[in-house]
């Protein structure tokens, strides 16, 4: 009964916390992103081996950010955080059109787990910034979004080091939870 | 046993699921519309609309309405993301057709639009309502006027209607959500979709 109330409290009054995992294969820019949306600036970074964990508030939604390493080894650890997880942001580096099917495989991987089959999906096309980025558009048709029928999904284009994007693709996820919650 | 007739009564009582892909170009209502829908079925509440964002992905509306359930397909409609709608048309039933009735200055780009959705072979006989949207702004013209523009006069290959609604404040809606069963429920590709499906069961 008393944590129905708190919940309640919670609810009516508080913030709204939500986890979000921050997914992608290594290089893609997960941890410029996160640290460009905890402390605002570029923070110089290293490839990520285990995670970086920040809490990012924004627009009354405290957005816990997990950002987990990207590389080959560590991608089956990514399993161990899916739980109570509302939203994926998935990074790719749009310029790196050679590995964008493996990012698709990996994305789609992501999609059939079972404890992440009611997560909202964003999709960030990062490094908007480098010659021969790819656009939303093809994003969206090399990672194969439209086979996503049964969530809600978005792109957006950024740049993390220019810091395009990236609040855009939070407002969406914001207003999208608050949906939810409802 | 009991799986047997679970599965029996299932059969004979389920409610047909159709899909509805919900297009039109940027700044059409599209999104706006979808909320209305929800909460004319639903005691949701809408999103009200100028909470509402361009959409660069897919909305999802899970309705039942007049004895059917309904899953709308919301898309973008920015020029760079129509490319995307044709990746939902195979799975879908029939097309709700968003229209900006009084943004004249783009009705050729509807048009285009249009055509494009209407000549695509994986639409093939789907039902496909145009609404003729934000009636509440001035200058807005009515469904007649909007199938001539858009040369909707002889479409005889499929079940069409131009209608005038208004998202907003949800005039037109129901009906036309009402115009769109009753078409799925009688139309071939209904039988044919929901055929494939069963087979993909099978094997």
């Amino acid at each position: 009964m008393g944590i129905l109330f708190t919940k309640l409290f919670a609810n009516l009054f508080g913030d709204r916390e939500a986890r979000i995992l921050v997914l992608g294969l290594d290089n893609a820019g997960k941890t410029t992103i996160l640290y460009r949306l905890q402390v605002g600036e570029v923070v110089s970074t290293i490839p990520t081996i285990g995670f970086n964990v920040e809490t990012v508030a924004y627009k009354n939604i405290k957005f816990q950010v997990w950002d987990l390493g990207g590389q080959t080894s560590i991608r089956p650890y990514w399993r161990c955080y899916f739980p109570n997880t509302q939203a994926v942001i998935y990074v790719v580096d749009s310029s790196d059109t050679d590995r964008m099917s493996i990012a698709k495989e990996e994305f789609h991987a992501i999609l059939q787990e079972e404890e992440l089959k009611d997560a909202v999906i964003l999709v960030y096309a990062n490094k908007q910034d480098l010659p021969g980025a790819l656009d939303d558009a093809a994003v969206s048709e090399g990672l194969s979004l439209h086979m996503i029928k049964n969530r809600q999904w978005a792109i957006f284009k950024t740049s993390a080091i220019k810091g395009e994007g990236l609040f855009e693709g939070l407002d969406w996820l914001s207003d999208t939870l608050k949906q939810r919650g409802r | 046993m009991f799986s047997l007739l679970f599965g029996l009564w299932k059969y004979l009582f389920a409610k047909a699921e159709y899909h509805v892909l919900i297009l039109g170009i940027d700044k059409a209502g599209k999104t706006t519309l979808l909320e209305k829908v929800k909460a004319i079925y639903s005691d949701l509440e809408a999103l009200p609309p100028e909470r509402i964002v361009p959409t660069v992905g897919l909305n999802i509306g899970r309705v039942d309405a007049h004895k059917c359930k309904l899953i709308f397909w919301d898309l973008g409609g920015q020029l760079g993301l129509r490319s995307i709608w044709e990746k939902y048309y195979e799975e879908a039933h029939a097309v709700l057709y968003v229209v900006d009735a009084a943004c004249q200055s783009r009705f050729e780009d509807v048009k285009n639009a249009l055509a494009r959705v209407m000549q695509h072979v994986e639409l093939d006989g789907a039902p496909i309502l145009v609404l003729a949207n934000k009636q509440d702004l001035p200058g807005a013209i009515s469904a007649e006027d909007m199938s001539r523009t858009l040369d909707m006069i002889d479409v005889n290959d499929r079940p069409c209607l131009v209608k005038a609604a208004c998202a907003y404040d949800g005039s037109g809606v129901r009906d036309g959500v009402l115009w769109l069963v009753e078409a799925m429920k009688k139309s071939q590709r209904s039988e044919k979709l929901k055929q494939r499906a069963e087979s993909a069961i099978q094997f």
